[in-house]
């Protein structure tokens, strides 16, 4: 092979856990800038008196294939040739429903999980979007564990107009984990960016909250999405905001979820055994929407989710592709039209897309 | 090169023995063995050349590196830099090079290399398998592209009695890889109290092209060296 081979890689690695011109984890200020796209050509949208908006935890486009990390698969490192195919299946998806603002959650840019695709330029380049505001939640050029490698995952809001200010704001680290795994771990945040359409310029606001905490991040996380809707809302803003909230709606009615999420290996709820699945019950937290669902109008409302609950289901774990649970909403602080939860996208991603259209005033 | 019956080892660098006339490095990490032998051939001129003829059997660090601690995807696999669900197949690679050198330690000692290697074994190697790390993807790609060529220079002088400095540049390039060239450079301040103990410290630069685009890595270095 080459001189020293030892001697190099010895010496490097150790420098690598020492110093390197870029941190290895990127930590984030509590406030700072989106980073911004605009796809290779642009084609300009006037004003509308409706923007149909679109969420959509995009599980960063492998669909339904068996990734390890959000479930019991066993993969990693995905073939960038099936990471292809299910862009490409997401895209036709976006292009027939036909959004004007799209809030995606993981989406990957040059993650090696994912074949070093920079899915937000794809998006802008094969979708009929001109720009873009990303907020990454895990930026680490290496990941020291399952041989995950380089990783950027986050939030992205497309939009057919300008997006300018846009900002990324940092939600509270899970307290639940010990300082050299939090280190490595997720940090979610919220991307609010001003939408410029011509004369009526308004907000869009993207989150994904944390899934697996077993305190109170994820109440944190709630919390401080809704300031940030409640400083737009101080401000006289009309905002259209969403994403994988991961949590269920105040009325729902099935509220433990350890058996559905559990993996062969796994045991809950057996005899002597009452201890719950990370991220799978959601019992002691059923509250924790009440505030947005009071002070926001929600694009599939309390009434319309109670009366047909199993039709607004958004999301179901790995390859089960029937719908079992809600977690990605739709929120404005004027007044929403034709709510719609995309269960016919169910193959695409393990959450679906919640559309409506907003009336802009 | 080492005096014949001289011996030196650092706390990282490796094992190496004046021998025959020449001199031989060998790996003391087990999971890679790696035995390399240094020898000196004709002059040209001003220049003393050698020739460096190496073997590197990776297969078992590459093996370890998907599990460093024994543990299974998702409990988490800590420190695992290639994931497990990939085969390692067993693979060696050999390499070759020319060395010219010229000067002295005091008035300045220039060298000057080149060289080739070639992966056997590496057909079966999944592309996912690289790591996607400075150093590392360099040396290791000789697996998944077959060939490996390198050429690069190094000044080391003396400016004290017990102080020197080695400047030092490294050119890789990886035809038919995602990654295509990386360049190295360091810069080493070295303290010898004696001809038994040597302190080194300093710095590396290494810019190259990985499967995700370019990034430059400036790294700290330090080591100490053992002689007898």
């Amino acid at each position: 092979m080459v001189k020293h081979l030892i001697k190099n890689i010895s010496l490097i690695y150790l420098g690598l856990m020492l110093y390197s011109c870029d941190p290895l984890v990127n930590e984030f200020n509590d406030v700072e800038n989106a980073v911004m796209y605009r796809a290779k050509s642009i084609a300009e949208a006037g004003a509308r008196d409706t923007v149909k908006v679109m969420t959509w935890n995009i599980r960063f486009g492998v669909a339904r294939l068996s990734f390890f990390g959000d479930g019991c698969g066993d993969r990693v490192i995905l073939k960038k040739s099936e990471v292809y195919e299910g862009l490409e299946g997401l895209a036709a998806k976006i292009k027939l429903e036909n959004p004007d603002i799209l809030l995606l959650q993981e989406v990957d840019v040059q993650s090696k999980k994912t074949g070093y695709i920079d899915q937000a330029q794809w998006f802008l380049d094969n979708t009929d979007f001109n720009y873009g505001a990303y907020g990454s939640m895990w930026e680490s050029q290496v990941i020291l564990a399952d041989g995950l490698g380089r990783v950027n995952t986050g939030n992205l809001i497309l939009s057919k107009w300008e997006l300018v200010n846009a900002e990324r704001y940092q939600l509270a680290l899970r307290g639940d984990q010990d300082g050299l795994t939090q280190y490595f771990y997720l940090r979610r945040n919220v991307i609010k960016a001003k939408v410029n359409m011509p004369g009526k310029p308004f907000y869009a606001v993207n989150t994904h909250l944390t899934a697996f905490a077993t305190d109170d991040t994820k109440q944190k996380h709630i919390d401080g999405f809704k300031s940030i809707l409640d400083g737009l809302l101080a401000e006289g803003k009309g905002f259209v905001a969403g994403g994988d909230l991961n949590e269920i709606p105040p009325n729902a009615l099935k509220l433990d979820y350890c058996l559905e999420d559990q993996c062969e290996s796994e045991s809950y709820h057996s005899e002597g055994k009452y201890e719950h699945k990370e991220g799978a019950y959601f019992a002691p937290e059923i509250t924790w929407l009440s505030p947005l669902y009071k002070t926001y109008r929600p694009a599939i409302s309390l009434n319309e989710y109670g009366t047909y609950e199993t039709k607004h289901f958004t999301h179901s774990p790995d390859d089960k592709l029937t719908l079992d649970r809600k977690l990605d909403y739709l929120w404005t602080n004027t007044k929403w039209l034709e709510g719609k939860t995309h269960q016919e996208a169910t193959t695409l991603s393990d959450h679906i897309p919640v559309s409506a259209k907003w009336v802009v005033k | 090169m080492l005096e014949n019956g001289r011996y030196n080892i650092g706390l990282i660098l490796p094992f190496r023995m004046g021998v025959w006339g020449g001199e031989i490095s060998i790996n003391k990490f087990l999971l890679i063995p790696n035995i390399s032998y240094k020898y000196p051939i004709t002059r040209f001129g001003k220049w003393q050349r050698a020739a460096r003829y190496q073997i590197v059997y990776p297969t078992l660090a590459l093996r370890w590196f998907q599990s460093p601690l024994g543990m299974k995807l998702g409990e988490p696999d800590k420190f695992a830099l290639i994931s497990p669900e990939f085969h390692i197949p067993q693979m060696l690679s050999f390499y070759g090079e020319l060395i010219g050198s010229t000067g002295s330690n005091t008035t300045g000692l220039i060298t000057v290399y080149g060289g080739i290697g070639i992966g056997l074994g590496g057909k079966k190697l999944d592309s996912r398998t690289s790591i996607d790390l400075p150093g590392f993807y360099s040396r290791f790609s000789i697996y998944h592209n077959g060939i490996l060529v390198k050429a690069g220079g190094e000044y080391s002088r003396r400016f004290k009695e017990r102080w020197s400095y080695t400047m030092d540049y490294d050119m890789f390039i990886m035809p038919g890889g995602e990654g295509r060239y990386a360049f190295e450079h360091m810069g080493l301040l070295i303290w010898t109290k004696n001809n038994r103990f040597r302190l080194q410290f300093g710095y590396k630069l290494i810019a190259g092209e990985y499967p995700y685009g370019s990034q430059a890595h400036l790294l700290p270095l330090i080591d100490v060296q053992f002689g007898w």
